[in-house]
């Protein structure tokens, strides 16, 4: 029996009890830190070192304000950028907006600091000009995973909505936009760590107001290494909490989505 | 207006009632350009008419060989595609009056049995009855587990779609169809991939829902002989028919049509044991079932 339980480890999808799994994740997280303890790379901080310098940014140096205007440029970009990109993904299915669509896409390929000019003309530097600078730049992304979302609904979904009889915005409503939710859930869940490159740019780029990208500028340019890592470890922690509350509000917005098609 | 109560069970006593064309397909002409450039004719200047029957549940075949253009016709008949030429029409509920047919006046039982996942198997049903039935939401909910009852869905009624079995996702189609009023239901190859017991039991249900909602008509569409035969009042025969030196013709039409009312073997138990039957089959499978 035990020996069943550890081959299931290396087999094709394997079904692990939860202690196995909770062993796991604590074996690699040991891994980790024993790696990093005894890494050969002199630069590396150890994790004494960027624990300490953790807790002085929290207590002398005013983290949890820079973490406050990081999370909410984070949060308040994400909302805007999901409500753009939904629209703009929406819009795609009829004709006349096709193009736009498209274009929005194609924009994704274009570096992202090249639209710093384009909104310092139109924002001076804080909060406005963060905002709409993230929800730019993910909305690009955004909007080309959630229009092959909407591209792989069946055909046949929609003959179904028509045969019944249903009109226009009945059809949409039923075919597009509700059964998508789901998965457009998790394409906002992927793209938030894409979210978070443009954060410390944006913030790198727009210091006045603070936040963890400016801090993590300061620190590399007056190489404080073991401050930097420890908000680079921060942000980690921070995109982990973030994705387990996309799994559970999946899991208890829309609970048909876990099961798997029979047939 | 006939009402289930008005519904005469069993055979057929004496003559039967016909009244007015309920559906017709006019000369309807369907083709596709194929990927070599050539124009491929599915379906040639077919004409079809389904008559009422007063006080009968009504149910008629198409039958026709794979690749005759079943499929094709259906998806005009429910005003899915246009016909290159040709129409069909449809009764509007006044006696004898048709129109051109519309998507949404012939409800559809797609082979997959499509149905919306997101919504569990009681709101498949209710949320189509409140939008397109005109039904307010309590009496759509109380009509849908009625029939949830009466078809052995009960338990599955709070399920989610993909939970149900093949056979559950047929019923629960069937009657997607069926409570938004719908006149006209096209089942496409209903008992396609299923083994002979089930196709027993689908024929028992579709004759059984027939029957309950006489006012219904279902055009059932397949090649299967005796599935037709067992579950239909009219079968129609789609094929291509045959120039004197034997070679098809282009395009698919109805080369023969099978009124199992006069043959005495529509609406029967037991139909297989039945000589008429037997003979049947035979001539469509020896003779009359065309080869493409
Ligand atoms: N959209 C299309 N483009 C090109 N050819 C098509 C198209 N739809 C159907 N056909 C052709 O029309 C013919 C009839 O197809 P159809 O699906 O109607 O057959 P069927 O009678 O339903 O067959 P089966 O019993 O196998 O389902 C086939 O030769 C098919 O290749
Ligand atoms: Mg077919």
């Amino acid at each position: 029996m035990q020996e069943n339980k550890l081959s299931s480890l290396l087999k094709l999808r394997g079904e692990i009890t939860k202690p196995i799994r909770l062993a796991l994740l604590s074996g690699w997280m040991l891994l980790f830190l024993i790696f990093w303890i005894f890494s050969p790379m002199k630069a590396l901080p150890t994790p004494t070192e960027v624990l300490l310098a953790l807790r002085r940014m929290f207590a002398e140096q005013h983290l949890l304000y820079h973490l406050v205007v990081t999370l909410k440029l984070n949060i308040v970009g994400l909302v805007y950028a999901t409500v753009v990109s939904l629209l703009i993904s929406y819009l795609g299915t009829l004709p006349l907006f096709y193009h736009l669509n498209r274009a929005v896409q194609l924009l994704r390929y274009i570096p992202f600091v090249g639209f710093n000019l384009i909104f310092l003309t139109l924002f001076t530097i804080g909060f406005p000009l963060k905002v709409a600078w993230l929800t730019t730049g993910m909305s690009f992304f955004l909007v080309t995973g959630m229009t092959a979302v909407i591209e792989s609904i069946p055909r046949m979904k929609y003959e179904l909505a028509q045969v019944l009889g249903y009109n226009g915005w009945q059809t949409f409503y039923t075919v597009v936009a509700r059964p998508t939710l789901p998965h457009m859930m998790d394409i906002v869940a992927q793209n938030a760590a894409i979210g978070w490159v443009m954060i410390t740019s944006i913030e790198t780029y727009a210091r006045t107001e603070g936040g963890i990208g400016a801090q993590i500028y300061q620190y590399s340019s007056t190489n404080n290494l073991a401050e930097v890592y420890g908000l680079l470890m921060l942000i980690g922690l921070i995109a982990a909490v973030e994705d387990a509350i996309f799994v559970f509000l999946r899991r208890m917005l829309f609970p048909y989505s876990t099961l798997a098609e029979r047939a | 207006m006939a009402s289930y109560e008005d519904c005469v069970a069993g055979p057929l006593e004496g003559h039967v009632e016909r009244r007015e064309a309920l559906l017709k397909l006019e000369r309807v002409t369907q083709s596709f350009r194929m990927n070599n450039g050539v124009e491929l004719v599915v379906l040639k200047e077919l004409d079809l008419e389904i008559i009422d029957i007063k006080f009968k549940p009504q149910i008629v075949s198409l039958l026709g060989p794979s690749g005759s253009g079943k499929t094709t016709a259906l998806r005009i008949i429910a005003g899915l595609d246009k016909p290159k030429f040709g129409q069909v029409l449809i009764g509007d509920g006044e006696q004898g009056s048709l129109r051109r047919v519309r998507a949404g006046d012939v409800g559809v039982v797609f082979q997959r049995y499509p149905l919306f996942d997101d919504l569990r198997v009681v709101d498949n049903l209710v949320e189509p009855a409140v939008r397109i039935g005109k039904m307010s939401r309590k009496e759509a909910l109380d009509q849908a587990l009625q029939y949830l009852d009466r078809f052995n869905l009960v338990r599955q009624g709070y399920s989610w779609p993909v939970q149900l079995s093949g056979g559950q996702r047929q019923r629960v189609a069937i009657l997607q169809q069926l409570i938004t009023g719908k006149k006209f239901i096209v089942l496409d190859e209903p008992f396609s991939g299923l083994d002979p017991i089930s196709v027993s039991n689908a024929i028992q249900l579709i004759s059984e829902i027939a029957h309950q909602h006489t006012l219904n008509t279902f055009i059932i569409v397949t090649h299967d002989v005796s599935a037709a035969l067992l579950i239909s009042d009219h079968v129609y025969l789609l094929g291509r028919e045959r120039d004197e030196k034997g070679n098809p013709l282009p395009g698919a039409r109805v080369v023969k049509v099978y009124d199992l009312i006069a043959e005495g073997i529509a609406y029967r138990d037991n139909m297989e044991d039945l000589p008429r039957y037997r003979e049947l089959y035979k001539q469509i499978c020896r003779k009359d079932f065309p080869l493409l």
